[in-house]
């Protein structure tokens, strides 16, 4: 028992709720907090969905995470503040019929208190709380390796889409960073990040196997991160991800990339489309964004093959592919 | 995820009459790395399952910052430990604000971001609070010791018009907010006096905070919590003492609420989830403002820096370890897994005793007999006989661990020496029964 030591002033509270109620971009991670927000935690979490609904029959899910170490000085700042735009891009432009947008970041899981953040997918600008939320805390080790691996198995394991049960058709991962992931997904870094329990750690190429059944998965490295244009890097994620692997020249550009890459993967436009909406919407995001997607919208015929490959793949969960 | 099994989450309980150190403990159970008697994994979640805004948890980093906890989980030092308020807690979304105030004064930024609060919990108002400062204002000295915060009246208010309390579901929803605490409001008015009249605030002040802290706090339903508790261990964190519970207790020296295992194990059942029961309590006994306390010893001049007197509760008072009301205690709550032992330091320093039995009217009494339950004309003839009652101690010696575990037949298994984590320790082999 006590005495009622808190002030239980209703002008002082609600001056106080106000206050804390963060609405800027980077409201999370200015108020000091040190520790990843429980609305992205991915503790204990059963599976992030992406669901077709009444207003949206037709969902298409997309996730953008992004790495938040060190190496990547300013740039997640600034894609907290660009990301936002996303959302109305890929509908104002008609890329895509009924997206459903995810925020994530990557961290260090061996030495970062928050090595992964994963929000929900949303249809509205409720993801942009979620963006928001995204703790930068700025940390990782320097060895040029982020715990990428991490974030893919919960992609792979802990989500589900409708698009891809319900229409065999993948949702769209988009990964920004600046390093590579490291070799394995650890037995007791999933166990202490997500909670699960694991027998084995798994070899990357497994997860990353896994993880392009479900998840048409894109690697951006942007211009301003310590390893920009890092030869090593480049050649560790085209081994991986193939030629789904962007250099991005101007981070202004990021959300219109995208956007652009959404609008080729969904057949709704040509790359010479996507460039001139650019134009039209005002961006000067155009030669940075051609530059990025020059091998991605080159390669499209090698897109659909990889997308068909998967089609005839077992996969045992029993849905019936388009 | 799997189901779990009872050990998995614990549950603390305060075998007195509140003050026994269960901020501390929570603060402990809740930051040191796994491996213990108590719990295998480290908890990232504190329930709460009784009580409001009354609680004082103190907790003291070891760094030395200091946060006497009411409303969070005494947990919340640490980073990645968040709060849920089950249903069962009277929400004071006033007081709450104030306390995330100070634990960002602290050192603590998001504790509002780590909240969870269920939409079914009953809301305090300053309309509850202000008639019941009237109310302790007109018992004069024959005032129960209540903390002034309406935690009495919200749930008086509560049982008497279950459809009309204002609930913090009702937050987020404007117009049967107003409603709500307009109704109250005039319903209260004819308890207040002219004291509490003249600082009654308008409706729609109330109404706008309230409704600021639907914005900023997440409200949950109640399948909330059964995810967190499949998610992983959690500590359900009980205010006040069982020997305050509101029907087996020392009518009318009691509080509001259940104060025993009772609520956490419904929570707990609801999620088909089991928690292990640990009673905390100190060397000695304590007690804010008037009730019985047998052993009571003014002469005992023991330290205690966060425990001053309350306007509402009147003075704090210390008395020798009282087995007699420990074990009534332990059998209210319908028994003990093991027994948190605080406040050790200060039984090497001051002589203290245990008290092993009463003599009530020339007759020798070593246990209070659980009455039925709800029956408070039975519980106020125990009061009184307490008010009578004589202590029979004797000194314990030096092992007190031992000599608790012997006194209340359950063993020991955490033991602390002082208020910050660093001066607890887990019992490997716990002290027993002789």
């Amino acid at each position: 028992m006590g005495s009622g030591r808190w002030s239980t002033d209703v002008y002082d509270a609600a001056a106080r709720y106000r206050a804390a109620t963060g609405t800027g971009a980077f409201a999370y991670t200015d108020t000091g907090a040190t520790h990843v927000h429980p609305d992205l935690d991915p503790y204990g979490v059963t599976v992030r969905e992406s669901r077709d609904s009444a207003e949206h029959p037709r969902s298409l899910a997309i996730a953008v995470l992004f790495d938040v170490t060190g190496s990547m000085r300013n740039v997640p700042r600034t894609l907290q503040a660009k990301l936002p735009q996303l959302l109305g891009l890929l509908l104002r432009k008609g890329y895509a019929d009924d997206p459903q947008i995810m925020f994530g970041a990557i961290g260090d899981a061996t030495c970062d208190r928050a090595p992964l953040q994963v929000g929900q997918f949303e249809s509205d600008n409720r993801m942009d709380d979620d963006l928001s939320r995204i703790l930068l805390e700025g940390g990782g080790g320097g060895q040029k390796t982020e715990s990428y691996e991490l974030a893919m198995y919960f992609m792979a394991r802990r989500t589900a889409t409708d698009c891809y049960a319900k229409r065999g058709k993948r949702g769209y991962l988009f990964l920004i960073g600046d390093e590579m992931a490291y070799p394995r997904v650890k037995r007791a870094e999933v166990g202490a990040v997500i909670g699960d329990g694991l027998q084995d750690d798994i070899p990357l190429a497994d997860i990353v196997a896994e993880l392009t059944r479900k998840w048409d998965t894109y690697y951006i490295l942007p211009e301003g991160a310590s390893y920009a244009g890092d030869a090593e890097v480049l050649r560790f994620w085209r081994g991986l991800l193939g030629q789904n692997v962007i250099e991005l020249a101007d981070l202004g550009a990021v959300t219109e990339t995208i956007a652009v890459t959404v609008g080729l993967g969904e057949d709704a436009i040509s790359l010479y489309d996507g460039l001139t909406d650019l134009d039209d919407v005002g961006s000067d995001a155009g030669p940075a964004v051609s530059r990025a997607l020059a091998t991605i919208g080159s390669g499209r015929g090698a897109l659909i093959s990889v997308a068909l490959d998967d089609l005839d793949s077992p996969d045992g969960d029993g849905n019936i592919r388009l | 995820m799997s189901a779990r099994a009872a050990g998995d989450h614990v549950i603390v309980v305060d075998l007195g009459y509140g003050d026994a150190g269960k901020g501390s403990v929570v603060d402990w159970l809740c930051a040191r790395p796994g491996r213990g008697s108590v719990l295998a994994t480290r908890p990232r979640t504190v329930v709460r399952f009784n009580g409001g805004a009354q609680a004082a948890h103190n907790v003291i980093t070891s760094d030395g910052r200091h946060h006497a906890f009411a409303q969070f989980g005494s947990g919340t030092f640490t980073p990645d430990v968040r709060t849920h308020l089950s249903r069962f807690v009277l929400v004071d979304p006033l007081a709450l604000a104030a306390e995330a105030a100070h634990l960002a004064s602290v050192g603590v930024g998001d504790a509002l971001d780590r909240l969870t609060v269920d939409r079914d919990a009953l809301i305090t108002t300053p309309y509850h609070r202000l008639a019941n400062q009237a109310r302790e204002r007109a018992r004069g000295a024959a005032r129960h010791g209540s903390c002034g915060m309406g935690i009495g009246e919200t749930a008086n208010y509560a049982l008497e018009h279950p459809d009309d309390a204002p609930r913090v579901g009702d937050c987020a929803e404007p117009r049967r907010l107003t409603d709500r605490l307009a109704l109250l409001r005039d319903w209260l008015m004819a308890e207040f006096d002219a004291d509490a009249r003249s600082s009654v605030p308008p409706v729609a002040d109330v109404s706008a905070t309230f409704a600021a802290f639907a914005d900023r706090v997440r409200l949950v339903g109640s399948e909330h919590l059964s995810r967190l508790l499949h998610a992983g261990p959690a500590v359900f964190e009980g205010a006040q003492g069982v020997l305050l519970d509101e029907w087996h207790g020392f009518h009318p020296y009691t509080t509001w609420s259940t104060t025993t295992f009772a609520n956490a194990e419904t929570l707990l059942a609801e999620a088909d989830q089991a928690g292990e029961r640990l009673g905390v309590i100190r060397c000695y006994m304590t007690r804010h403002g008037p009730g019985p306390l047998v052993t009571e010893d003014p002469t005992l001049e023991l330290p205690d820096p966060h425990n001053g007197w309350g306007p509402w509760q009147g003075s704090f008072r210390v008395g020798h370890f009282d087995a007699v009301a420990v074990r009534y205690a332990i059998e209210v709550a319908g028994g003990v897994d093991s027994i948190a032992l605080t406040h050790l330091d200060v039984a090497g320093q001051h002589p203290l005793l245990i008290c092993d039995g009463y003599v009530i009217d020339g007759q020798r009494i070593g246990r209070l007999a659980v009455g039925r339950d709800r029956d408070l004309v039975r519980q106020e003839q125990m009061t009184n006989l307490l008010l009578r009652a004589r202590p029979v101690c004797h000194d314990p010696g030096s092992d007190w661990p031992a000599a608790v575990a012997n006194a209340l037949g359950s063993p020991v298994t955490v033991m602390s020496y002082g208020p910050t984590m660093g001066d607890k320790a887990a019992v490997t082999a716990p002290a027993t029964r002789a």
